[in-house]
């Protein structure tokens, strides 16, 4: 069967109730969707399909024939960053960077799809993605940056919202 | 049915690094001769950012770009020893281990500069990857030219070693309880505040605010202090009204046997988080940093059941503060239950108890 991942067309030989996240990683070598939970509880193996996000891991890639798959590489280059990759830099929405591929995937899916800056609205949408490191502080802040479609520097990070920085004039302890 | 709001409030202080064994990092350093920088330090950078930190540290104190620096991370066959990344102490004692093998990379640079430049040592500094004459700005060369010199001139090899250690667990004397040595290396202290809605009907207990004031030392990268403080405030209130830790942690099956049964925080729903990042230098630290990574998640689970008492009137004296806890203690408050219980269950680490939970136990109730 046929599959078009990241605008290549490739020939897929395995099983046909092998997983979409199987054939990405151990097929295609393309390893940004990650085996989190494996029952699509956690969101690591987000991918597009269609342009929807769908959870790879629980998704038989017999069911895809012809599908468009994209995946984190097919959504920018180094050079060439999508909208949504540079907010995520630019307001370092990563710590271990496990859940981060998924999360980018989702909220390009979010963003195309008409999503506001609304925090709330936003946790609504990517509440299916779990990280464990941030507190999902910066991820609320990247996704509706580029939701808003801020220019974001990726030379450069910034402050959370509600920090507060306050120096102790020669404070010793 | 009615919904009650309550504030809590928890203090924490918390050690940096450990003491047992001296708690040792190593790092080794060498400069190319292209001037570009080797670290070798055997601390993993799991997300924390120990790998920028530490180059930040060794780019500082050398006077040379931080993109001339590159940290071999971890590399168990080329890296000194280091006891790991755990005990907030990556910045700090490791941190303190590469502050001083680049103290040393610096002397040296200097050393083979003063040769170059016929010119004490003592009248010469290094910034920006340029050696110069103290007041004589445009008598300088390049760190790169410098390494070149050491290697192709001089017959050299630019390096440094350092090492921390920590002076061992204090002896405390038994009569005046005093100690032989100080008990850790550096302090840190915060303060979190917590506003809840608690339902007595379900029970259900929504955080809506944490406010949390750090005393973080110094910044030694703003954005990764951030994420250490946000992300420990969603663990903390994981902790405290969600997961299920003992006696399954620090057995590797505590995560329960699926996303289904081990419930964390997701990103609807948050709490509002303030975070206050107060800068108060420590003596021993490098660039006066302290340890920030595990207090980050201390403080939120007692502030919530501060405020769950000051909503409701009663003490949750186990974690997580689920539903049916929070139902059963305001039963037994309105059968008369006499005084707040406030004292929790103490529990100790046991091994057996914690492997025999994890395998056998399927249900993760209350």
């Amino acid at each position: 069967m046929e599959l078009n991942v990241n605008s290549v067309a490739r020939t897929v030989q395995s099983p046909p109730l092998t997983s979409l996240l199987t054939v990405l990683r151990e097929e295609l070598d393309i390893t940004s969707p990650k085996a989190g939970c494996e029952s699509g509880g956690c969101g690591a193996c987000t991918v597009l399909v269609d342009g929807q996000p769908r959870r790879s891991c629980l998704t038989a890639v017999c069911t895809l024939d012809g599908a468009d798959v994209v995946t984190v590489e097919g959504l920018g280059t180094p050079e060439d960053l999508s909208r949504v990759q540079q907010a995520f830099i630019h307001h370092y929405a990563a710590q271990c960077g496990f859940c981060s591929d998924g999360m980018v995937v989702a909220a390009t899916a979010y963003v195309n799809g008409g999503g506001t800056d609304d925090t709330d609205a936003i946790g609504e949408a990517l509440a299916g993605h779990f990280c464990r490191c941030t507190g999902y502080v910066k991820i609320l802040e990247a996704v509706a940056a580029a939701a808003r479609g801020d220019e974001c520097d990726v030379g450069s990070t910034a402050s959370s919202a509600n920090n507060t920085y306050v120096s102790i004039a020669g404070g010793e302890s | 049915m009615a919904l009650h709001r309550g504030n809590g409030l928890a203090t924490i202080e918390y050690p940096t690094g450990m003491n047992q064994n001296g708690d040792p990092s190593q790092a080794w350093i060498k400069v190319k001769p292209d001037g570009r920088v080797d670290v070798f330090s055997g601390t993993s950078d799991i997300g924390n950012g120990s790998k920028t930190v530490q180059s930040q540290i060794v780019a500082e104190t050398i006077g040379v770009p931080y993109d001339w620096i590159t940290y071999d991370n971890s590399n168990t066959d080329s890296s000194p020893m280091c006891t790991g990344t755990f005990a907030s102490r990556a910045t700090f004692v490791a941190g303190n281990a590469v502050l001083k093998a680049a103290r040393q990379v610096r002397e040296r640079i200097l050393a083979i500069a003063a040769r170059e430049l016929e010119i004490d040592p003592a009248d010469l500094e290094v910034a920006d990857g340029a050696v110069s004459v103290k007041g004589t700005p445009a008598k300088s060369m390049g760190v790169d030219e410098v390494a070149g010199a050491a290697t192709f001139v001089h017959g050299e090899l630019l390096t440094g070693d350092g090492a921390h250690l920590n002076p061992g667990a204090a002896i405390v004397d038994p009569e005046s309880g005093e100690v032989d040595k100080p008990p850790h290396a550096a302090i840190s202290y915060a303060a979190c505040a917590a506003t809840v809605e608690v339902d007595d009907e379900t029970g259900d207990v929504r955080v809506l605010e944490l406010t949390q004031v750090y005393d973080i030392g110094r910044a030694m990268n703003p954005t990764l202090v951030e994420g250490q403080i946000e992300g420990g405030a969603v663990m903390g209130l994981g902790f405290g009204v969600l997961e299920t830790c003992y006696p399954y942690y620090p057995s590797v099956e505590h995560r329960g046997d699926g996303m289904n049964t081990y419930h964390v925080p997701t990103m609807s729903g948050l709490p509002e988080i303030n975070n206050v990042l107060m800068e108060n230098p420590s003596s021993g630290g490098p660039y006066g940093a302290k340890g920030i990574g595990e207090m980050a998640n201390n403080g939120q689970p007692a502030a919530i059941a501060n405020a769950i008492y000051d909503a409701v009137g009663v003490w949750i004296s186990e974690f997580p503060i689920t539903p049916e806890r929070v139902l059963a203690a305001l039963d037994a408050k309105r059968e008369g239950g006499g005084e707040p219980r406030r004292e929790g269950r103490v529990v100790a680490f046991d091994e057996e108890l914690s492997i025999s939970a994890a395998t056998s136990a399927k249900s993760w109730g209350p």
